[in-house]
Protein backbone atom coordinates (compact mmCIF):
# COMPACT_ATOMS: atom_id res chain seq x y z
CA UNK A 1 0.00 0.00 0.00
CA UNK A 2 0.95 3.22 -1.02
CA UNK A 3 1.70 5.92 1.37
CA UNK A 4 -1.25 8.96 0.96
CA UNK A 5 0.27 12.16 -0.86
CA UNK A 6 -1.91 14.46 1.34
CA UNK A 7 -3.38 13.48 4.68
CA UNK A 8 -5.80 15.51 5.91
CA UNK A 9 -7.82 14.07 9.82
CA UNK A 10 -10.85 16.27 11.51
CA UNK A 11 -9.85 19.22 9.89
CA UNK A 12 -11.92 22.44 10.96
CA UNK A 13 -12.30 26.02 10.56
CA UNK A 14 -14.41 28.19 12.42
CA UNK A 15 -14.58 31.69 12.36
CA UNK A 16 -16.19 33.10 15.16
CA UNK A 17 -19.39 30.91 16.27
CA UNK A 18 -19.41 29.78 12.46
CA UNK A 19 -18.52 26.77 11.97
CA UNK A 20 -16.71 26.81 7.69
CA UNK A 21 -15.48 23.32 7.71
CA UNK A 22 -16.44 20.93 10.75
CA UNK A 23 -14.08 18.06 10.92
CA UNK A 24 -13.20 16.59 7.79
CA UNK A 25 -10.65 13.63 7.15
CA UNK A 26 -9.58 12.13 3.90
CA UNK A 27 -6.56 11.07 1.97
CA UNK A 28 -4.93 11.56 -1.53
CA UNK A 29 -3.43 9.16 -2.93
CA UNK A 30 -0.02 10.11 -5.47
CA UNK A 31 -1.37 10.65 -8.58
CA UNK A 32 -5.04 10.39 -8.23
CA UNK A 33 -7.64 13.09 -9.71
CA UNK A 34 -9.75 14.10 -6.49
CA UNK A 35 -12.76 16.40 -6.98
CA UNK A 36 -14.07 18.37 -3.81
CA UNK A 37 -17.65 18.47 -4.81
CA UNK A 38 -20.41 20.47 -3.39
CA UNK A 39 -22.69 23.40 -3.51
CA UNK A 40 -21.94 26.97 -3.41
CA UNK A 41 -20.97 27.83 1.36
CA UNK A 42 -20.03 23.86 1.53
CA UNK A 43 -16.37 24.74 2.81
CA UNK A 44 -14.93 23.69 -0.36
CA UNK A 45 -13.01 27.18 -0.91
CA UNK A 46 -12.07 26.87 2.90
CA UNK A 47 -10.85 23.72 2.62
CA UNK A 48 -8.57 24.59 -0.09
CA UNK A 49 -7.00 27.27 1.38
CA UNK A 50 -6.03 25.73 4.54
CA UNK A 51 -4.48 22.91 2.02
CA UNK A 52 -2.25 25.70 0.57
CA UNK A 53 -1.30 27.19 3.74
CA UNK A 54 -2.82 29.95 3.17
CA UNK A 55 -5.64 29.77 6.33
CA UNK A 56 -4.37 28.35 9.17
CA UNK A 57 -6.93 25.16 10.85
CA UNK A 58 -9.05 25.60 13.76
CA UNK A 59 -8.26 22.32 14.53
CA UNK A 60 -6.83 19.03 12.58
CA UNK A 61 -3.85 18.25 10.80
CA UNK A 62 -2.76 18.21 7.14
CA UNK A 63 0.16 16.05 6.71
CA UNK A 64 1.92 16.61 3.19
CA UNK A 65 4.52 13.31 2.57
CA UNK A 66 7.45 13.95 1.20
CA UNK A 67 8.49 17.29 1.20
CA UNK A 68 11.65 17.25 2.24
CA UNK A 69 12.70 18.82 6.14
CA UNK A 70 13.33 21.97 6.42
CA UNK A 71 12.01 22.70 2.66
CA UNK A 72 8.80 24.43 2.73
CA UNK A 73 5.94 22.29 1.11
CA UNK A 74 4.56 25.10 -0.88
CA UNK A 75 7.26 24.66 -3.45
CA UNK A 76 5.29 20.95 -3.98
CA UNK A 77 2.52 22.35 -4.13
CA UNK A 78 0.17 24.37 -7.69
CA UNK A 79 -2.59 26.56 -6.02
CA UNK A 80 -4.97 28.33 -8.35
CA UNK A 81 -7.46 30.14 -6.30
CA UNK A 82 -11.35 30.86 -7.79
CA UNK A 83 -10.72 34.21 -9.86
CA UNK A 84 -6.90 34.68 -10.17
CA UNK A 85 -5.70 38.51 -9.40
CA UNK A 86 -2.41 39.15 -11.65
CA UNK A 87 -0.35 42.39 -12.10
CA UNK A 88 -2.36 43.79 -14.89
CA UNK A 89 0.88 46.06 -15.70
CA UNK A 90 2.69 42.90 -16.02
CA UNK A 91 2.73 40.31 -19.12
CA UNK A 92 1.65 36.78 -19.21
CA UNK A 93 5.09 35.64 -19.45
CA UNK A 94 6.71 37.80 -17.17
CA UNK A 95 3.79 37.12 -14.43
CA UNK A 96 4.92 33.35 -15.28
CA UNK A 97 8.62 33.53 -14.87
CA UNK A 98 8.67 35.51 -11.55
CA UNK A 99 6.09 31.99 -10.11
CA UNK A 100 8.46 30.24 -11.50
CA UNK A 101 11.40 32.36 -9.62
CA UNK A 102 9.31 32.16 -6.46
CA UNK A 103 9.12 28.41 -6.74
CA UNK A 104 13.04 28.55 -6.09
CA UNK A 105 14.04 28.47 -10.33
CA UNK A 106 16.94 30.63 -11.22
CA UNK A 107 16.46 33.44 -14.21
CA UNK A 108 17.36 31.10 -16.86
CA UNK A 109 15.52 27.99 -15.92
CA UNK A 110 12.29 29.91 -14.95
CA UNK A 111 12.39 31.99 -18.45
CA UNK A 112 12.57 28.70 -20.02
CA UNK A 113 9.76 26.52 -18.04
CA UNK A 114 7.82 29.11 -18.31
CA UNK A 115 7.38 29.79 -22.08
CA UNK A 116 6.67 25.98 -21.87
CA UNK A 117 3.98 26.14 -19.30
CA UNK A 118 2.31 28.96 -21.67
CA UNK A 119 3.04 27.15 -24.54
CA UNK A 120 1.36 24.10 -23.12
CA UNK A 121 -1.58 26.74 -21.83
CA UNK A 122 -1.99 27.68 -25.34
CA UNK A 123 -0.86 31.00 -24.19
CA UNK A 124 2.06 31.28 -26.72
CA UNK A 125 0.64 33.90 -29.16
CA UNK A 126 -0.76 36.33 -26.00
CA UNK A 127 2.71 35.41 -23.76
CA UNK A 128 4.05 39.16 -24.05
CA UNK A 129 0.60 40.72 -23.90
CA UNK A 130 -0.19 42.88 -20.71
CA UNK A 131 -2.26 40.52 -18.28
CA UNK A 132 -4.75 43.74 -18.37
CA UNK A 133 -5.95 42.91 -21.87
CA UNK A 134 -6.30 39.22 -21.50
CA UNK A 135 -10.31 37.35 -21.44
CA UNK A 136 -11.44 35.85 -18.66
CA UNK A 137 -10.63 32.13 -20.44
CA UNK A 138 -7.16 33.56 -20.35
CA UNK A 139 -6.47 34.42 -17.01
CA UNK A 140 -8.43 31.05 -15.75
CA UNK A 141 -5.40 29.48 -18.49
CA UNK A 142 -2.40 31.92 -17.35
CA UNK A 143 -3.58 31.04 -13.74
CA UNK A 144 -2.34 27.33 -14.93
CA UNK A 145 0.35 27.79 -16.00
CA UNK A 146 1.70 30.16 -13.52
CA UNK A 147 0.65 26.98 -10.99
CA UNK A 148 1.64 24.25 -13.18
CA UNK A 149 5.40 26.13 -14.11
CA UNK A 150 7.38 24.56 -11.20
CA UNK A 151 6.32 20.77 -11.66
CA UNK A 152 4.53 20.40 -8.36
CA UNK A 153 3.16 17.62 -7.24
CA UNK A 154 -0.35 18.61 -6.37
CA UNK A 155 -2.30 20.85 -7.96
CA UNK A 156 -4.80 22.46 -6.14
CA UNK A 157 -7.71 24.47 -8.26
CA UNK A 158 -10.43 25.89 -6.77
CA UNK A 159 -13.68 25.97 -9.30
CA UNK A 160 -11.43 26.36 -12.43
CA UNK A 161 -14.08 26.12 -14.63
CA UNK A 162 -17.15 27.78 -12.94
CA UNK A 163 -16.61 31.55 -14.19
CA UNK A 164 -15.89 30.27 -17.87
CA UNK A 165 -17.68 30.22 -21.29
CA UNK A 166 -18.56 26.77 -22.75
CA UNK A 167 -15.72 26.85 -24.91
CA UNK A 168 -13.30 28.05 -22.28
CA UNK A 169 -14.26 25.22 -19.76
CA UNK A 170 -13.94 22.74 -22.92
CA UNK A 171 -10.49 23.77 -22.88
CA UNK A 172 -9.49 24.18 -19.50
CA UNK A 173 -11.35 20.55 -19.42
CA UNK A 174 -8.87 18.89 -22.30
CA UNK A 175 -5.84 20.16 -20.21
CA UNK A 176 -7.05 18.91 -16.76
CA UNK A 177 -7.03 15.64 -18.61
CA UNK A 178 -3.60 16.33 -19.89
CA UNK A 179 -1.93 17.18 -16.60
CA UNK A 180 -3.40 14.58 -14.46
CA UNK A 181 -1.43 12.48 -16.33
CA UNK A 182 1.28 13.94 -14.74
CA UNK A 183 0.23 14.83 -11.13
CA UNK A 184 -2.17 14.75 -8.28
CA UNK A 185 -4.82 16.57 -8.63
CA UNK A 186 -7.63 18.40 -6.45
CA UNK A 187 -10.02 20.32 -7.62
CA UNK A 188 -13.01 21.88 -6.27
CA UNK A 189 -16.55 22.20 -8.21
CA UNK A 190 -20.28 22.28 -7.73
CA UNK A 191 -20.82 20.35 -10.91
CA UNK A 192 -21.25 16.21 -10.95
CA UNK A 193 -20.22 16.63 -14.99
CA UNK A 194 -17.12 18.14 -14.24
CA UNK A 195 -16.41 15.33 -11.65
CA UNK A 196 -17.06 12.74 -13.87
CA UNK A 197 -15.16 13.92 -16.71
CA UNK A 198 -11.70 14.29 -15.03
CA UNK A 199 -11.86 12.26 -11.74
CA UNK A 200 -11.76 8.96 -10.67
CA UNK A 201 -12.76 10.64 -7.17
CA UNK A 202 -15.26 12.90 -5.63
CA UNK A 203 -15.50 13.95 -2.02
CA UNK A 204 -19.36 15.83 -1.20
CA UNK A 205 -19.35 18.09 1.05
CA UNK A 206 -22.04 19.69 2.38
CA UNK A 207 -22.13 22.35 5.34
CA UNK A 208 -18.48 21.56 6.25
CA UNK A 209 -19.18 18.02 6.16
CA UNK A 210 -18.49 15.34 3.95
CA UNK A 211 -21.37 13.82 2.79
CA UNK A 212 -20.23 10.82 0.74
CA UNK A 213 -16.52 9.81 -0.93
CA UNK A 214 -15.21 7.31 -2.50
CA UNK A 215 -14.28 6.16 -5.92
CA UNK A 216 -16.76 7.53 -9.04
CA UNK A 217 -17.32 3.72 -10.31
CA UNK A 218 -18.17 2.25 -6.45
CA UNK A 219 -20.22 5.35 -5.76
CA UNK A 220 -21.89 4.61 -8.81
CA UNK A 221 -23.24 0.98 -8.08
CA UNK A 222 -23.51 1.80 -4.65
CA UNK A 223 -26.23 4.13 -5.63
CA UNK A 224 -26.99 2.31 -8.38
CA UNK A 225 -31.13 1.44 -7.05
CA UNK A 226 -34.22 0.62 -9.12
CA UNK A 227 -36.06 3.65 -9.62
CA UNK A 228 -39.62 4.43 -11.18
CA UNK A 229 -40.76 7.36 -12.16
CA UNK A 230 -44.03 8.32 -13.11
CA UNK A 231 -45.95 11.38 -14.60
CA UNK A 232 -49.83 12.08 -14.67
CA UNK A 233 -51.94 14.50 -15.67
CA UNK A 234 -52.71 17.06 -13.43
CA UNK A 235 -55.56 15.55 -11.92
CA UNK A 236 -56.09 15.87 -8.16
CA UNK A 237 -57.53 12.35 -8.44
CA UNK A 238 -54.55 11.35 -10.13
CA UNK A 239 -52.37 12.72 -7.65
CA UNK A 240 -54.17 11.13 -4.95
CA UNK A 241 -53.65 8.30 -6.67
CA UNK A 242 -49.43 8.80 -6.62
CA UNK A 243 -49.79 9.39 -2.97
CA UNK A 244 -51.06 6.11 -2.29
CA UNK A 245 -48.69 4.47 -4.57
CA UNK A 246 -46.29 6.18 -2.10
CA UNK A 247 -47.01 4.00 0.85
CA UNK A 248 -46.81 0.84 -0.61
CA UNK A 249 -44.68 -1.58 1.18
CA UNK A 250 -41.94 -2.17 -1.95
CA UNK A 251 -41.66 1.92 -2.21
CA UNK A 252 -38.31 2.38 0.18
CA UNK A 253 -38.62 6.22 -0.70
CA UNK A 254 -41.07 8.25 -1.77
CA UNK A 255 -40.50 11.86 -3.93
CA UNK A 256 -43.34 13.65 -4.64
CA UNK A 257 -43.93 16.68 -6.65
CA UNK A 258 -47.37 17.14 -7.68
CA UNK A 259 -47.86 15.18 -10.64
CA UNK A 260 -44.14 14.20 -11.01
CA UNK A 261 -43.39 11.47 -8.80
CA UNK A 262 -39.99 9.16 -8.24
CA UNK A 263 -39.90 5.73 -6.35
CA UNK A 264 -37.00 4.12 -5.07
CA UNK A 265 -38.05 0.07 -5.46
CA UNK A 266 -36.51 -2.77 -3.76
CA UNK A 267 -38.36 -5.33 -6.41
CA UNK A 268 -38.24 -3.54 -9.86
CA UNK A 269 -40.69 -6.45 -11.64
CA UNK A 270 -43.22 -6.35 -8.69
CA UNK A 271 -43.56 -2.94 -8.57
CA UNK A 272 -43.47 -2.33 -12.02
CA UNK A 273 -46.52 -4.72 -12.16
CA UNK A 274 -48.40 -3.62 -9.27
CA UNK A 275 -48.22 0.30 -10.46
CA UNK A 276 -49.25 -0.36 -13.69
CA UNK A 277 -52.17 -2.91 -13.11
CA UNK A 278 -53.72 -0.05 -10.80
CA UNK A 279 -53.27 2.70 -12.86
CA UNK A 280 -55.29 0.86 -15.39
CA UNK A 281 -57.84 -0.26 -13.17
CA UNK A 282 -58.21 3.09 -11.54
CA UNK A 283 -58.32 4.83 -14.91
CA UNK A 284 -55.66 6.88 -14.02
CA UNK A 285 -53.80 9.23 -16.92
CA UNK A 286 -50.68 8.06 -17.52
CA UNK A 287 -47.98 10.16 -19.14
CA UNK A 288 -44.95 8.97 -18.28
CA UNK A 289 -43.86 5.53 -16.92
CA UNK A 290 -40.16 5.11 -16.58
CA UNK A 291 -38.16 2.04 -14.56
CA UNK A 292 -34.46 2.16 -14.29
CA UNK A 293 -31.75 2.52 -11.94
CA UNK A 294 -30.84 6.12 -10.30
CA UNK A 295 -27.88 7.72 -10.97
CA UNK A 296 -24.46 9.46 -9.06
CA UNK A 297 -26.45 12.76 -10.39
CA UNK A 298 -29.74 11.86 -8.72
CA UNK A 299 -27.15 11.08 -5.28
CA UNK A 300 -25.82 14.27 -6.00
CA UNK A 301 -28.78 16.56 -6.03
CA UNK A 302 -30.51 14.48 -2.80
CA UNK A 303 -27.40 14.75 -0.88
CA UNK A 304 -27.12 18.69 -2.29
CA UNK A 305 -30.63 19.52 -1.57
CA UNK A 306 -31.50 17.31 1.08
CA UNK B 1 15.51 36.19 1.73
CA UNK B 2 15.93 35.13 -2.16
CA UNK B 3 12.17 35.48 -2.23
CA UNK B 4 11.67 38.50 -0.74
CA UNK B 5 14.37 39.94 -3.51
CA UNK B 6 12.27 38.59 -6.07
CA UNK B 7 9.24 40.05 -4.54
CA UNK B 8 11.13 43.65 -4.43
CA UNK B 9 12.29 43.28 -7.96
CA UNK B 10 8.50 42.87 -9.00
CA UNK B 11 8.30 46.03 -6.73
CA UNK B 12 10.58 48.10 -8.68
CA UNK B 13 9.61 46.72 -11.72
CA UNK B 14 5.84 48.01 -11.11
CA UNK B 15 7.16 51.74 -9.75
CA UNK B 16 8.68 51.51 -13.30
CA UNK B 17 6.03 50.62 -15.09
CA UNK B 18 3.19 52.76 -13.22
CA UNK B 19 5.67 55.66 -13.72
CA UNK B 20 5.88 56.25 -9.99
CA UNK B 21 9.81 56.39 -9.92
CA UNK B 22 9.27 59.33 -12.76
CA UNK B 23 6.37 61.30 -11.02
CA UNK B 24 7.02 61.52 -7.98
CA UNK B 25 11.25 62.63 -7.85
CA UNK B 26 9.39 65.26 -10.39
CA UNK B 27 7.31 66.52 -8.09
CA UNK B 28 10.00 66.68 -5.15
CA UNK B 29 12.39 67.99 -7.34
CA UNK B 30 10.01 70.90 -8.71
CA UNK B 31 9.05 71.31 -5.04
CA UNK B 32 13.02 71.72 -3.95
CA UNK B 33 14.14 74.02 -6.60
CA UNK B 34 10.97 76.49 -6.19
CA UNK B 35 12.06 77.34 -2.88
CA UNK B 36 15.51 79.36 -3.77
CA UNK B 37 14.04 80.57 -6.91
CA UNK B 38 10.72 82.10 -5.34
CA UNK B 39 12.83 83.45 -2.53
CA UNK B 40 15.67 85.10 -4.97
CA UNK B 41 12.70 86.67 -7.15
CA UNK B 42 10.69 87.60 -4.21
CA UNK B 43 11.14 91.54 -5.11
CA UNK B 44 10.53 91.21 -8.84
CA UNK B 45 7.50 89.36 -8.05
CA UNK B 46 6.41 91.67 -5.43
CA UNK B 47 7.09 94.45 -8.09
CA UNK B 48 5.16 92.62 -10.77
CA UNK B 49 2.27 92.85 -8.36
CA UNK B 50 2.23 96.47 -8.48
CA UNK B 51 -0.20 97.54 -5.79
CA UNK B 52 2.57 96.34 -2.73
CA UNK B 53 2.98 98.68 -0.37
CA UNK B 54 6.22 100.61 -0.64
CA UNK B 55 7.75 99.88 2.84
CA UNK B 56 7.42 95.90 2.30
CA UNK B 57 9.87 95.98 -0.63
CA UNK B 58 12.21 98.12 0.96
CA UNK B 59 12.27 96.04 4.11
CA UNK B 60 12.56 92.52 2.31
CA UNK B 61 15.67 90.61 3.28
CA UNK B 62 17.58 87.91 1.53
CA UNK B 63 17.10 84.94 3.69
CA UNK B 64 20.30 83.08 4.50
CA UNK B 65 20.86 79.66 2.58
CA UNK B 66 20.58 77.76 5.22
CA UNK B 67 17.30 79.14 5.89
CA UNK B 68 16.35 78.62 2.45
CA UNK B 69 17.26 74.89 2.47
CA UNK B 70 15.30 74.53 5.69
CA UNK B 71 12.13 75.85 4.55
CA UNK B 72 12.73 73.83 1.06
CA UNK B 73 12.94 70.70 3.15
CA UNK B 74 9.58 71.78 5.06
CA UNK B 75 7.91 71.96 1.83
CA UNK B 76 8.53 67.81 2.08
CA UNK B 77 6.75 67.73 5.34
CA UNK B 78 3.41 68.72 3.61
CA UNK B 79 3.22 68.17 0.11
CA UNK B 80 5.87 65.53 0.27
CA UNK B 81 3.87 63.48 3.01
CA UNK B 82 0.92 63.96 0.98
CA UNK B 83 1.84 62.45 -2.15
CA UNK B 84 4.27 59.41 -0.10
CA UNK B 85 1.40 58.62 1.96
CA UNK B 86 -1.26 58.39 -1.38
CA UNK B 87 1.29 56.42 -2.96
CA UNK B 88 1.65 54.29 -0.37
CA UNK B 89 -2.13 53.36 0.63
CA UNK B 90 -2.73 51.27 -2.07
CA UNK B 91 0.18 49.06 -1.44
CA UNK B 92 -0.83 46.54 0.94
CA UNK B 93 -4.68 46.76 0.57
CA UNK B 94 -4.57 46.68 -3.36
CA UNK B 95 -3.31 43.25 -3.09
CA UNK B 96 -5.37 42.36 -0.17
CA UNK B 97 -8.51 43.05 -1.81
CA UNK B 98 -8.56 42.26 -5.46
CA UNK B 99 -6.43 38.83 -4.77
CA UNK B 100 -3.42 38.87 -6.20
CA UNK B 101 -1.58 38.46 -2.75
CA UNK B 102 -3.27 35.47 -2.34
CA UNK B 103 -1.60 34.14 -5.19
CA UNK B 104 2.15 35.03 -4.33
CA UNK B 105 1.48 34.07 -0.52
CA UNK B 106 0.57 30.73 -1.93
CA UNK B 107 3.98 30.43 -3.30
CA UNK B 108 6.84 30.10 -0.66
CA UNK B 109 6.74 33.67 0.53
CA UNK B 110 5.97 34.75 3.87
CA UNK B 111 3.53 37.28 4.50
CA UNK B 112 7.24 39.01 5.99
CA UNK B 113 8.92 39.11 3.40
CA UNK B 114 6.27 40.04 1.32
CA UNK B 115 5.70 43.08 3.60
CA UNK B 116 9.55 44.16 3.77
CA UNK B 117 9.66 44.11 0.00
CA UNK B 118 7.14 46.80 0.11
CA UNK B 119 8.46 48.33 2.52
CA UNK B 120 11.95 48.76 0.46
CA UNK B 121 10.22 49.46 -2.49
CA UNK B 122 8.26 52.42 -0.58
CA UNK B 123 11.99 53.41 0.70
CA UNK B 124 13.83 53.29 -2.56
CA UNK B 125 10.98 55.60 -4.01
CA UNK B 126 11.75 57.80 -1.38
CA UNK B 127 15.41 57.77 -1.51
CA UNK B 128 15.20 58.35 -4.73
CA UNK B 129 12.67 61.17 -4.90
CA UNK B 130 14.23 63.27 -1.46
CA UNK B 131 18.06 62.96 -2.73
CA UNK B 132 17.23 64.10 -6.38
CA UNK B 133 14.30 67.29 -4.82
CA UNK B 134 16.98 68.09 -2.05
CA UNK B 135 20.29 68.23 -4.95
CA UNK B 136 17.94 70.38 -7.01
CA UNK B 137 17.07 72.51 -3.76
CA UNK B 138 20.86 72.61 -2.82
CA UNK B 139 21.59 73.46 -6.69
CA UNK B 140 19.34 76.75 -6.83
CA UNK B 141 20.35 77.64 -3.24
CA UNK B 142 23.85 77.72 -4.23
CA UNK B 143 23.42 79.39 -7.24
CA UNK B 144 21.30 82.17 -6.42
CA UNK B 145 21.76 82.52 -2.40
CA UNK B 146 24.84 81.36 -0.92
CA UNK B 147 26.93 78.09 -0.15
CA UNK B 148 26.23 75.46 2.94
CA UNK B 149 28.30 72.88 4.05
CA UNK B 150 27.61 69.84 2.22
CA UNK B 151 27.93 67.36 5.11
CA UNK B 152 25.13 69.44 7.31
CA UNK B 153 22.49 69.50 4.30
CA UNK B 154 23.11 65.17 4.09
CA UNK B 155 22.41 64.76 7.52
CA UNK B 156 19.84 67.50 7.50
CA UNK B 157 18.38 65.58 4.35
CA UNK B 158 18.60 62.24 6.05
CA UNK B 159 16.57 63.57 9.41
CA UNK B 160 14.13 64.34 7.04
CA UNK B 161 14.03 61.56 5.16
CA UNK B 162 13.87 59.46 8.49
CA UNK B 163 10.80 61.81 9.25
CA UNK B 164 9.41 60.46 6.06
CA UNK B 165 9.79 57.01 6.40
CA UNK B 166 7.86 57.44 9.71
CA UNK B 167 4.90 58.53 7.76
CA UNK B 168 5.27 56.01 4.75
CA UNK B 169 5.54 52.81 7.82
CA UNK B 170 2.63 54.15 9.68
CA UNK B 171 0.78 53.97 6.00
CA UNK B 172 2.32 50.57 5.45
CA UNK B 173 1.15 48.92 8.40
CA UNK B 174 -2.85 50.57 8.22
CA UNK B 175 -2.69 49.47 4.50
CA UNK B 176 -2.48 45.81 6.02
CA UNK B 177 -5.69 45.70 7.84
CA UNK B 178 -7.67 48.75 5.92
CA UNK B 179 -9.23 50.01 3.03
CA UNK B 180 -6.85 52.49 0.96
CA UNK B 181 -8.70 55.94 1.97
CA UNK B 182 -8.60 54.91 5.49
CA UNK B 183 -5.27 53.35 5.90
CA UNK B 184 -4.17 57.35 3.76
CA UNK B 185 -6.39 59.21 6.18
CA UNK B 186 -5.14 57.37 9.66
CA UNK B 187 -1.38 57.93 8.67
CA UNK B 188 -1.74 61.78 7.97
CA UNK B 189 -3.25 62.25 10.63
CA UNK B 190 -1.01 60.42 13.39
CA UNK B 191 1.79 61.98 11.52
CA UNK B 192 0.16 65.12 12.10
CA UNK B 193 -0.83 64.74 15.45
CA UNK B 194 2.84 63.90 16.67
CA UNK B 195 4.03 67.23 14.55
CA UNK B 196 1.01 69.20 16.30
CA UNK B 197 2.21 67.49 19.62
CA UNK B 198 5.57 68.31 19.11
CA UNK B 199 5.13 71.79 18.03
CA UNK B 200 3.00 72.13 20.93
CA UNK B 201 4.99 70.71 23.37
CA UNK B 202 8.51 70.60 22.31
CA UNK B 203 9.94 69.58 25.62
CA UNK B 204 7.75 66.91 25.98
CA UNK B 205 7.97 64.87 22.13
CA UNK B 206 11.63 66.24 21.52
CA UNK B 207 12.50 63.04 21.97
CA UNK B 208 9.45 61.62 19.35
CA UNK B 209 10.53 61.24 15.48
CA UNK B 210 8.21 64.43 15.08
CA UNK B 211 11.23 66.48 16.75
CA UNK B 212 13.16 65.42 13.56
CA UNK B 213 12.22 67.73 11.33
CA UNK B 214 12.96 70.95 13.74
CA UNK B 215 15.79 69.10 14.41
CA UNK B 216 16.65 69.08 10.66
CA UNK B 217 16.11 72.62 10.14
CA UNK B 218 18.26 73.96 13.39
CA UNK B 219 21.10 71.31 11.79
CA UNK B 220 20.89 73.96 8.59
CA UNK B 221 20.39 77.40 10.26
CA UNK B 222 23.09 76.81 13.22
CA UNK B 223 25.68 74.04 11.99
CA UNK B 224 26.42 70.72 13.24
CA UNK B 225 28.79 71.90 16.47
CA UNK B 226 25.83 73.72 17.21
CA UNK B 227 22.93 71.12 17.17
CA UNK B 228 25.38 68.56 19.04
CA UNK B 229 24.40 64.66 18.75
CA UNK B 230 20.92 64.16 19.43
CA UNK B 231 20.19 60.38 19.20
CA UNK B 232 16.61 59.83 20.60
CA UNK B 233 14.61 60.71 17.89
CA UNK B 234 16.23 58.59 15.14
CA UNK B 235 15.99 56.03 17.89
CA UNK B 236 12.54 56.38 18.55
CA UNK B 237 11.53 56.56 14.25
CA UNK B 238 14.10 53.45 14.05
CA UNK B 239 11.41 51.74 16.82
CA UNK B 240 8.60 52.99 15.31
CA UNK B 241 9.28 51.88 12.13
CA UNK B 242 10.49 48.78 12.98
CA UNK B 243 6.86 48.21 14.60
CA UNK B 244 5.01 49.18 11.90
CA UNK B 245 6.73 46.74 9.78
CA UNK B 246 6.16 43.69 12.38
CA UNK B 247 2.67 44.63 12.85
CA UNK B 248 2.20 44.72 9.01
CA UNK B 249 3.61 41.58 8.63
CA UNK B 250 1.71 40.27 11.13
CA UNK B 251 -1.77 41.79 9.99
CA UNK B 252 -1.21 40.60 6.43
CA UNK B 253 -0.41 37.16 7.75
CA UNK B 254 -4.28 37.24 9.06
CA UNK B 255 -5.90 39.81 6.23
CA UNK B 256 -4.17 38.57 2.70
CA UNK B 257 -7.34 36.75 1.65
CA UNK B 258 -9.66 38.97 -0.39
CA UNK B 259 -13.17 39.40 1.48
Amino acid sequence: MMQPLLQVSNLRKSYGRHLSVGGISFEIAQGSCVALLGPNGAGKTTTLRMIAGLLPPSAGSIGFTGSYQGGDFRRELGYLPQSPAFYGWMSGQEYVVFAAKLAGMNRKEAEGKAKAALERVGLKAAARRRIAGYSGGMKQRLGLAQALVHRPRLLLLDEPVSALDPIGRREVMELLREIREETTIVFSTHVLHDAEEVCDEIIVMKDGLIAEQGALSVLRSKYSQPVITVRTEKNAEAIQWLNSVGAKPFILEARLNGEHAVFNVDNLKQARHTILKEAAASNIPLLQFEAGSSTLEDMFMKVVGG
Amino acid sequence: MRNTWIVYQKEMLETARTYKLIWIPVVFILLGAMQPIITYYMPEILQAANNVPQGILEGYVMPGAGTVMSQALGQYSTIGILVLVLVAMNSLSGERYNGSAELVLSKPVSPAGFVIAKWAGLFTILFLALGLGVASALYYTEQLIGSLPWMDVVAAAALYGIWLLCALSLTLLFSAFLRAPAAAFLSLLSSAGMALADSLMPSWFQWTPAALPGLSARLLSEGREAVGVNLSPCLSAALLILFCVAGASTLMGRNKLPK
